[in-house]
């Protein structure tokens, strides 16, 4: 195991629109240890995106340097960052999660097809885990046959049914009932504790920044606080 | 590897919206559908104007001397073993199912004249009975009859040439014209160049609706033009009518065969009647031109429903990238989701196109509507035309279509493929 999961240095990225540039990361610097279950918090504009953003490879940074699992994202080229996701990363993001023409196991399995991993340890692995996360019976439905909190769950599957490093979610919570996002965040906080896998997710609702065992705070692209909890050690 | 799984995402993306994807489909498969009504009723309509064509004039093959086809000299003669050697071959085992019929002629022209006029006409020295068998001027016969084998006189003539002399059938009319010196003869042994003059009567008119032949042509049986023309036993052309315009080329080549070294000419339709396959040549352009500008119109407007589709479905790109799908696999998702599209149009456009291709190859598209009250005199197509479709013009049509649509789907895939991390992600 690398010492760290994630390592930040002094990253900067800023948006340009038109001739505006509009800061988005300020020289941010973070280590993330493999296992942890860590929340971004902040304010809308605040940068928790950008930064899931960077460190799952989805965009660039201008300066700085990005560690994942000690590789450089920096270095990488978009076809080995499209790689390093599929086969290192997770994701689960706000809404609009699933393909809709794809049944709940066929969008949990998709990332394992791509993958080319054989059609039994696929339905096997994808199986114990809705097992796990309280899917099973619901294989067949289509997103649209699935309430919210569902599709969330089996987004969550698909993020972990090939067991990564690191999974990235943005606001998982945000389209859910306070009942059902807790639920969801009791899937991930099990899967964490069970599987050993860091968890990063971003989310403004000071309920769920609550189950963290570390909440790091962002205000306008930088880090104004960093807390460890007590009493949420694995 | 993951192919199967692209393929059956982009079979379900068509389902998505099944009115839109039916209607798109329906769209490529009328294009297909108006190729293939638009190519049969072409062709039908070639090959009914070929078979008036041929039957007013040369038939499917003629063998005629060397140089006749420039110079329609009436010196220029078959050798009578050409003859002989044609029909030989005609009558072949092999040619049994091939020939239609064979009608030896000889060709001169001259002066008719009746008490009233005289007019400038082309001779036709023809053997009654093989001459029904190729040519439709025995059935175009309007008044009186047509030459009959028994009868050794007698002469046939077209309504505009009756009306110019003003003769009736029964009615006495002269032939003068200058006899024949063969090429290579001598022409006080054979007494060619004498003015030679004939008195006939006619015995029927026919109209054929071609100016050119109804004004011009007058037919009389063989025995008596040869003796008129100082020619006895020659003749300039042996007319061949076959079953299929198909063989034409064959049937020219395999008899060139058996006279080689012999200065004849054989020559297939195309070659003796090159106008008529010019402007066959001309009509199949301007049909391409029309059906790529048909084709063209439905194309753009698959275009335009497909990138819409690929527009809408952004953000789920966004996705598949983000979960580890590289560009050239979204890329093919898409174009395995438009030839999804392309197959059910063709089956679509195949079904009507071959439906209605039935119906016009045996109801016919009746253009008699198109004349209001009567039927132009002058008409030589028959106005009922029916549509001929043959396996390699199907096949054409369809992989024309498939190839339009596939090179349609690029763009759209390309599209998709070049779709931007993060932005896809973003939802508004």
């Amino acid at each position: 195991m690398t010492e760290w999961a994630v390592e930040l240095k002094d990253v900067k990225k800023a948006y340009h629109t038109g001739p505006i540039e509009v800061p988005a990361l300020r020289g941010i610097s973070l280590r993330i240890a493999p296992g942890e279950f860590l929340a971004l918090a902040g304010p809308s504009g605040s940068g928790k995106t950008t930064l899931l953003n960077i460190i799952g490879g989805l965009d660039r940074a201008d300066t700085g340097e990005v560690l994942v699992e000690e590789k450089n994202l920096q270095l990488l080229s978009s076809g080995e960052l499209a790689r390093l996701r599929l086969l290192r990363l997770g994701f689960v993001f706000q809404t609009y999660n699933l393909l809709p023409v794809l049944t709940a196991l066929e969008n949990a399995e998709f990332t394992l097809l791509l993958q080319g991993v054989p059609v039994e340890q696929r339905k096997d692995r994808v199986q114990t885990l809705f097992s796990e996360i309280g899917l099973a019976g619901l294989e067949d439905r289509r997103p649209g046959e699935m309430s919210g909190g569902q599709q969330q769950r089996v987004a969550v599957a698909r993020a972990m049914v090939t067991k990564p490093a690191l999974i990235l979610a943005d606001e998982p919570t945000a389209n859910l009932d306070s009942v059902t996002a807790t639920a969801l965040l009791q899937v991930m906080e099990e899967l964490n504790r069970a599987h050993g896998t860091t968890f990063v997710y971003a989310t403004h609702d000071p309920q769920v920044m609550e189950r963290a065992r570390r909440l790091i705070h962002l205000h306008d692209g930088q880090i104004t606080s960093d807390v460890t909890r007590a009493g949420h050690a694995l | 590897m993951g192919f199967l799984l692209l393929m059956k995402i982009g079979w379900r993306n068509l389902w998505r919206n099944p009115r839109g994807t039916l209607l798109t489909a329906l769209a490529l498969g009328l294009g297909l559908t108006l190729l293939l009504i638009s190519l049969g009723l072409l062709d039908g309509s070639h090959e009914q104007m070929v078979n008036n064509a041929v039957r007013f004039g040369t038939g499917h093959v003629v063998v005629q001397p060397m140089g006749y086809q420039d110079s329609a000299s009436a010196e220029l003669l078959l050798p009578p073993r050409v003859v002989s050697t044609t029909e030989a071959f005609l009558h072949t085992e092999a040619m049994k199912h091939v020939l239609r019929g064979m009608s030896p002629r000889l060709l001169a022209s001259g002066l008719l004249s009746s008490a009233a006029n005289s007019s400038g006409v082309n001779l036709m020295g023809v053997i009654p009975k093989q001459e029904r068998a190729v040519s439709l001027i025995p059935q175009r016969i309007v008044e009186g009859n047509y030459l009959n084998d028994d009868q050794q006189s007698g002469v046939v003539i077209g309504t505009e040439l009756a009306r110019k002399l003003d003769v009736k059938v029964g009615d006495k009319v002269v032939f003068m014209t200058q006899a024949v010196q063969p090429t290579g003869t001598d022409e006080a042994d054979a007494g060619g160049g004498e003015m030679q003059s004939t008195l006939l009567r006619v015995s029927g008119i026919f109209r054929t609706g071609i100016q050119a032949i109804d004004a011009h042509i007058i037919q009389l049986p063989l025995p008596e033009a040869q003796a008129l023309l100082g020619v006895p036993g020659r003749v300039t052309q042996v007319a061949i009518l076959l079953e299929r315009e198909g063989d034409s080329l064959m049937v020219a080549q395999d008899l060139q065969k058996q006279v080689t070294g012999i200065p004849v000419e054989i020559l297939p339709w195309r070659q003796s009647m090159p106008t008529l396959a010019q402007s066959f040549l001309l009509d199949d352009a301007f049909n391409y031109v029309m059906n790529g500008v048909v084709l063209a119109m439905v194309g753009l407007g698959i275009l335009n429903t497909i990138l819409m589709r690929v527009i809408e479905r952004h953000h789920e790109f966004g996705l598949c990238l983000a979960l580890g799908l590289r560009p050239a696999q979204l890329a093919v998702m898409i174009i395995g989701e438009s030839l999804a599209l392309t197959a059910l149009s063709l089956a679509l456009g195949l079904v009507l196109g071959l439906s209605a291709q039935h119906y016009f190859a045996t109801a016919g598209l009746d253009l008699r509507w198109f004349f209001e009250s009567s039927l132009p005199t002058t008409l030589v197509f028959d106005p009922v035309i029916y549509s001929r479709l043959s396996l390699a013009r199907i096949a054409s049509s369809v992989g024309i279509v498939f190839l339009t649509a596939t090179v349609i789907s690029f763009y759209p895939a390309y599209k998709a493929a070049r779709t931007e991390l993060p932005d896809a992600l973003k939802v508004f």
